[in-house]
């Protein structure tokens, strides 16, 4: 059975992902020994800004529009181009950029593994754990339970997408073995996907843009027959991230320095450092700091 | 500033970051305890010790267990089982009490994160 760690990076103006991506691919060879591949549309930026890129990935499997995914009606019609997210950088700066998360449904026909570890590029990965989820017995594993680090934080949002008490589920990370089961669940996500208005409306989903997280929670519900269920189990220990508002400060090996947002201070932060522990981190701007610094000193 | 609010929210400040330290240690604490075996997760609490000590003093040496999962799982060799839990929990107690009683020590924010 192959098994490996896939990564979507599709840049925008702002962020670079495909740094993401190379840092994190970088780490799970160190860490994991495990191969990973990437899914981009930025081939030729990849290649010409880490020339040592075929070496540090398995695959790059580049993404290639077909004409017809300009016409009305298909995923890439409805999708591309159209969501924009405000991105943070501390409590202060914020601004609005693409949100290109259109593409996680088509994993399982782009993984070149058998058994896939789907990580999103501002995972920072500090520990073994996730070599676990390939030993696990179910074929379908993903986060519910999550800790934010700054600890003060109304999290509702991540424990269930509405008030009907679908469970939410984390798209951040996931885990699949190529099973008919797990065929049929990413066909599911790319019917949500293609009728993302009508699964909104009915699952009474108050964001505008398109979440994974979200599209990955109503597929399982489904999956489970519309309520609670075995579909899918728990990825090793809990997940643990950062929101926006707080900054990643520095990466050093396995420790990871954060400046966490203060409650009731705007732009006041407290300083907390974290060992050993894989942290998902969404200031992307910090992060990608971060990742300078770190592969300015390799 | 009023020096002594100023030295007030300097100390607040420190508090805050020592109360952010502790729920790290916390939590990779609770992270270590975590056992993984036979594709299943257990995670390692006082009461699962008691329980598999248990059982193999009343000369029992396999046993079902139910994982953090809901999985049930076959323990074929309880006592191996048991010391490798009995090592995990002692392990990470240890790493636990080491982190936080550094930190005791520390009286300024840069020492408390190791900067």
């Amino acid at each position: 059975m192959s098994k490996g760690i896939l990564l979507y990076a599709r840049n925008n103006s702002k962020i670079d992902y495909t740094k993401q991506a190379y840092f994190l691919a970088k780490r799970v060879k160190n860490i994991l020994g495990l191969p990973t591949s990437i899914v981009t549309d930025s081939e030729l930026y990849l290649k010409t800004q880490f020339p040592d890129c075929e070496k540090v990935f398995d695959k790059i499997i580049p993404i290639v529009w077909s004409e017809n995914s300009n016409i009305d009606g298909t995923i890439l019609s409805k999708f591309e181009n159209h969501f924009y997210k405000l991105y943070r950088d501390g409590t202060i700066s914020k601004q609005k950029l693409a949100f290109k998360n259109q593409l996680r449904s088509s994993a399982y026909d782009v993984t070149p593994y058998n058994e896939t570890l789907l990580l999103d590029t501002d995972i920072v990965l500090s520990n073994t754990n996730f070599l676990h989820c390939f030993e696990q017995k179910n074929n379908f594993q993903i986060y519910h339970e999550s800790f934010d680090l700054a600890g003060f934080r109304d999290y509702s949002e991540f424990k269930y997408i509405n008030d009907i008490g679908i469970k939410f589920y984390w798209a951040t990370i996931v885990f699949f073995r190529k099973t008919e089961e797990n065929k049929i669940f990413f066909d599911l996500l790319k019917h949500i996907q293609d009728n993302w208005n009508h699964y909104k409306s009915v699952f009474q989903i108050n964001q505008s843009y398109f979440r994974n997280d979200h599209a990955f929670s109503i597929a399982i519900h489904i999956m489970n027959g519309y309520t609670e269920g075995d579909f899918a189990s728990s990825l090793p220990g809990k997940l643990y991230y950062t929101t926006d508002k707080d900054i990643c400060w520095d990466i050093d090996k396995n420790k990871i320095t954060f400046l966490l947002e203060k409650e009731n201070y705007v732009g006041e932060y407290t300083l907390a450092s974290w060992n050993d522990v894989t942290i998902h981190v969404m200031n992307k701007f910090s992060l990608n700091r971060c990742i300078d610094k770190e592969l300015k000193n390799v | 500033m009023d020096e002594r609010l100023e030295k007030a929210i300097k100390f607040s400040n420190y508090m805050a970051s020592l109360h952010n330290q502790k729920r790290s240690f916390q939590e990779k604490y609770y992270q270590d305890l975590i056992y993984f075996f036979n594709g299943s997760q257990f995670t390692v609490t006082k009461e699962l010790i008691s329980f598999c000590k248990i059982m193999l003093d009343s000369s029992q040496t396999e046993i079902i267990l139910i994982d953090d999962n809901q999985i049930p799982t076959e323990i074929e060799n309880l006592e191996e089982f048991f010391n490798n839990i009995k090592n995990i929990y002692i392990n990470a107690s240890n790493e636990f009490i080491v982190s936080y009683n550094r930190i005791k020590k520390e009286r300024t924010i840069e020492n408390l994160v190791d900067l």
